[in-house]
């Protein structure tokens, strides 16, 4: 089967003619390229060779056209002592400088043409110098002429370099013994509509030869794993829920017992805005109690004055927990199973493993006959339909929690990776909102799960979009 | 959270057991172990517990859990012969203090070392950087009591800590590297705390530091300690340094702190008596433990405990600063029961799942713009007016009226909240210019309005043919898929070019815009392809369910 270019190739040129690759271009009327591919395409099938030939080609440097113009410098202090038989070095050294006269004498003494002496330069042999006219030989492009030993030298003295070009012919080896048909390439309507299909012949394809690569449109990978922790979520009972990320302190903080003057509340972890917002006036005031001598909660309290101003003033929710706390306060009784996976924010300068905003994933679960061991039994669930077999739980400290615990998951090649927190809201949380029950809650940080999963080491990849990352990162590898 | 060094030997020689034992045991007690060295671990305790910031605290704390010694502790304080006055004047100013000496303690480099380390994890935890608490530590052989505590006016002079001249209190909160540091808990205040002795020498100036004149040395061998501050923190702080010192071998003598109203003796190492009933404890734990079991954990965390008909009486150590609840009790017996001895249950409460329309919504969108070829991204919300505006050639909107500008920007990209997502589609563009093109790109998200989230939808296209025609074809998939009747009309958004920009109008409003990218824009993100995109407000013509 030969293509159309081929068929042209073998009805143009001769049988064991020669051709260069552009005469051969210029014949066909196709491209030097497509000449190129047919020619060793015709080759493989026995109908070409395909010849590669090393041109050597020869050119004066820039000292070879100056020489080839005022004459080489032992030519000239050749001519200058041929005139006066013996001359001052000193004389000669303001005529040709230092470094020219050096090598006019040097090439001169090589020919045992002159002899040193005192000072004094003196003629003892005529010479002839053949370098000047293999110069101009190589000039006018006629370097084959010049012998070879003449022609090394200028090569030695940097006069003349040597340059490679590499031609490629072809040769038509024997033209085939059927008559040459064209190939068809396209399937045309015309083809199909007319019936003409069945009398031609379809150029065949090479299979191997790979096609421009194309991108699919898909969702990002990190959506997709969020994507899949809301369908474990879904799949467990749970009402997904969502919040603004411009939040008062009230919520972010107060209601979950953070006291005011807590190291977490201070301005270099927290991004606050300078407004105030009103708050609900009686939850405000139970939290104040709460706050200050632990109302009716059986605590202690923080002692000291709480300040509702404090409260008042907006910041970027450092945690999704600011949403699921004022949503529990709005649907206080039992049973309430609430999730959220959002952004939230922090005050941190960017580096692989920190970033001022990132997502969170949080799960409450509100009953009255829930305890800490439901806790652990919920969260072994989850991190198993996570795909994590081994979980562990060691204690953890959250203001908010009580009893806390640190989960921890197993995986190969890493260990124990700590995986989250989680707790039941304490008395002082839940009392002062009126919520009856107790509160199971867990949260973490999706981009340490994306890091898992994806075999990722930096978290700035998921939020500072790379293309060439986001197309070659198979979409199966989020499947859980 | 403080990260305490703790030293192998003395470790190991105080709880009793090799080291292997304690790593493996230390986790459970509720640490992270940040660092296992040849001669140390850095262990980073949590912020209720300051009393485990020092080597002692930690073996007595390990003892109980290792079953080497379990139970409540009992520290014995010798009556002392020493007084300090509180005068009226400080009362305003910096209104409590305490006390207690310390006597026969072996000093050497390493244990004022550690001393003073426990002391700077203290000031910054119970003390909230020493506004709350600050404590002092000096050698008892140079002071002269009785002591009073009064407050001075700025030219009070005196010699301090780390200084070999006379300064006034002005100087000190000028020039003292810890007077710079914490000056601005005294700002404001036109008298200071000051502890002054018999001979009327400053022995201390708290918050900020102490006299020269009573430095602990190698040589001291009794110590008195001041705290100061405004509340109980006062006395859990001195409580949890005298049962440190006293586990050190130190014998701790009370002092008198005579107020205008009231005299009071500190330390106070007695026990605080709590109840906590049964069935709190079965209901949070979720499983009822055996009166054995519950004694015994809790014993194993340092408590003492009787066991009663209904309910537990529990002798709370006097160096625990955390125990405000009865919970708080009950998560030690969780603790010294051994979480990894709990069996976990799924609880039974039952639930439908549900999931939010916002996300509903944006599910749709993205099968829309995926189907169309696009590939989604997502960015940061966090941007810059800069970028968000004037790369756009669009105007800067009032703060506040339109954007949430951020009190204490960390960074000059991220001073405010995104209004708008087709500037980071540009900024991504701009970051992805040697990928192969054409690039096809969009995101579904969040933007803050008015301090309200609302759901956007932004595409990009970008190659050097990219136009106004291939964009509004998408714009017009995107609204057939969603439904929405819409016209186009000649906008006049400047961040397009004029005569390929339209509104998208729907129910005679704006919810959008398309077009060719302005090529002012496209320098300014240096960008070389020209660029059609579309920004789309689903917030009011879909039901995106209630945000909180």
């Amino acid at each position: 089967m030969l293509s159309p270019f081929e068929v042209k190739l073998l009805k143009s040129l001769e049988v064991g003619k020669r051709y260069s690759v552009n005469e051969a271009s210029k014949i066909v009327g196709i491209s030097k390229d497509a000449v190129f591919r047919a020619s060793q395409s015709l080759q493989s099938k026995g109908y070409a060779e395909v010849l590669e030939e090393v041109r050597k080609e020869y050119r004066l440097t820039e000292e070879g056209r100056e020489y080839l113009e005022k004459g080489l410098p032992e030519e000239r202090l050749f001519r200058i002592l041929k005139e006066k038989r013996e001359v001052d070095l000193k004389d000669l050294e303001e005529e040709f400088g230092k470094s020219l006269l050096g090598i006019a004498l040097g090439w001169l003494k090589r020919k045992g043409a002159v002899e040193v002496e005192k000072g004094k330069i003196r003629l003892v042999k005529d010479v002839d110098f053949k370098e000047r006219e293999a110069l101009r030989l190589v000039a006018e492009g006629r370097w084959e002429e010049v012998p070879n030993e003449i022609l090394k030298v200028l090569l030695k003295r940097k006069l003349v370099e040597e340059e490679e070009e590499k031609e490629i012919y072809v040769r038509i080896l024997k033209k085939p013994e059927v008559e040459l048909k064209e190939y068809v390439t396209d399937l045309t309507p015309e083809l199909i509509i007319s019936g003409k299909w069945r009398e031609k012949e379809f150029l065949k394809y090479d299979v191997k030869i790979p096609s421009k690569e194309i991108f699919v449109g898909k969702t990002h990978p990190y959506e997709r794993i969020i994507r899949e922790c809301r369908k474990i979520f879904l799949e467990m009972g749970f009402t997904e829920i969502k919040g603004h990320y411009v939040q008062p302190s009230f919520w972010n903080f107060d209601a979950l017992f953070q006291p005011q003057d807590h190291p977490a509340r201070e301005m270099q972890d927290t991004f606050y805005l300078d407004k105030h917002v009103e708050i609900p006036e009686d939850l405000a005031e139970k939290v104040r109690r709460t706050h200050e001598n632990g109302w009716i909660t059986g605590s202690t309290g923080w002692g000291g004055k709480w300040d509702v101003k404090k409260a008042k003033q907006l910041v970027l929710r450092t945690h999704t927990t600011a949403i699921t706390i004022h949503y529990l306060a709005k649907h206080p009784k039992p049973p309430v199973k609430a999730f959220c996976i959002d952004r939230v924010y922090r005050r941190e300068a960017i580096d692989p493993t920190h970033l001022p905003e990132f997502d969170q994933l949080e799960g409450v679960v509100l009953d009255e006959n829930v305890g800490f061991k439901d806790l652990l039994g919920l969260l072994r669930e989850f991190f198993l339909k996570m795909g994590f077999e081994d979980v562990r739980f060691r204690p953890g400290y959250f203001p908010y929690t009580e009893p806390s615990v640190e989960p921890e998951v197993y995986v190969e090649g890493l260990g124990w990776v700590e995986l989250g927190g989680a707790g039941i809201f304490r008395k002082e949380v839940t009392e002062p909102l009126g919520i009856k029950g107790r509160v199971l809650a867990w949260g973490l940080g999706i981009g340490r799960l994306a890091m898992l999963r994806l075999g990722m080491k930096d978290l700035r990849k998921l939020y500072q979009p790379d293309l060439g990352w986001l197309r070659n990162c198979p979409v199966i590898k989020t499947l859980l | 959270m403080p990260v305490v060094t703790l030293h192998w030997d003395e470790l190991e020689r105080l709880v009793g057991v090799d080291r292997n034992t304690i790593l493996e045991k230390l986790p459970m007690l509720g640490c992270d172990i940040e660092r296992v060295e040849e001669d140390h671990i850095d262990v980073e305790f949590f912020p209720n517990r300051p009393d485990l910031y020092s080597v002692e605290g930690v073996a007595r704390a390990l003892r109980g859990f290792l079953d080497i010694e379990r139970g409540y502790k009992h520290y014995e304080v010798k009556k002392g012969d020493w007084k300090i006055f509180v005068d009226d004047s400080v009362l305003e100013v910096r209104p409590r203090i305490a006390g207690c000496v310390v006597r026969g303690l072996e000093m050497s480099d390493e244990v004022i070392r550690s001393l003073m380390e426990v002391q700077e994890d203290l000031h910054w935890t119970i003390g909230r950087n020493r506004r709350k608490m600050a404590i002092g530590v000096h050698d008892l052989s140079k002071i002269e009591f009785p002591l009073t505590y009064k407050a001075v006016d700025s030219t009070f002079s005196f010699v301090p800590l780390d200084f070999d001249r006379v300064m006034t209190v002005e100087e000190i909160l000028r020039e003292h590297p810890k007077g710079r540091q914490f000056a601005f808990i005294l700002e404001g205040k036109d008298r200071y705390p000051m502890i002054v002795d018999a001979k009327g020498d400053a022995i201390s100036f708290p918050p900020i530091i102490n006299s020269e004149k009573t430095r602990v040395t190698e040589e001291t061998r009794d110590l008195f300690i001041d705290v100061t501050g405004f509340d109980e923190n006062v006395d859990k702080a001195l409580n949890i340094l005298a049962t440190m010192l006293a586990d050190r071998g130190g014998r701790v003598e009370s002092v008198e702190v005579v107020y205008p109203d009231r005299t009071e003796v500190t330390p106070n190492l007695s026990p605080k008596k709590m109840r906590v009933s049964k069935s709190e404890i079965y209901g949070l734990l979720g499983f009822k433990p055996s009166d054995d079991e519950i004694k015994i954990s809790l014993e194993r965390m340092r408590f003492g405990v009787e066991v009663k008909e209904d309910y537990i009486e529990v002798l709370v150590p006097p160096y625990r600063a955390d125990i405000m609840h009865e919970w708080d009790i009950i998560e030690d017996i969780a603790i010294g029961y051994g979480y990894d001895r709990i069996k976990p249950e799924y609880p039974k409460t039952v639930g439908i799942g549900s999931t939010h329309p916002w996300n509903d919504l944006r599910d749709v969108v993205k099968e829309i713009m995926v189907g169309l070829g696009f590939l989604e991204v997502i960015t940061f919300t966090l941007t810059s007016e800069k970028v968000q505006y004037d790369y756009m050639r669009r105007r800067r909107p009032e703060p506040w009226k339109h954007y949430v500008p951020l009190m204490h920007p960390l960074t000059e990209e991220h001073t405010i909240v995104r209004t708008d997502i087709l500037p980071k589609l540009l900024e991504v563009l701009s970051q992805n210019k040697h990928h192969p093109m054409p690039q096809r790109i969009f995101e579904v998200g969040d933007v803050v309005v008015e301090m309200k989230n609302r759901l956007r939808l932004a595409a990009c296209i970008t190659h050097s043919k990219a136009n106004f025609a291939e964009i509004r074809s998408v714009v017009q998939a995107v609204m057939r898929e969603l439904d929405l009747e819409w016209e186009a009309e000649e906008s006049e958004d400047p961040a397009f070019m004029e005569g390929r920009r339209a509104d998208i109008i729907v129910n005679g409003r704006k919810i959008g815009v398309f077009g060719e990218i302005h090529p002012e824009v496209l320098e300014k993100f240096e960008l070389v392809n020209p660029v059609a995109g579309f920004e789309l407000d689903l917030t009011d013509v879909f039901d995106c369910g209630e945000l909180i």
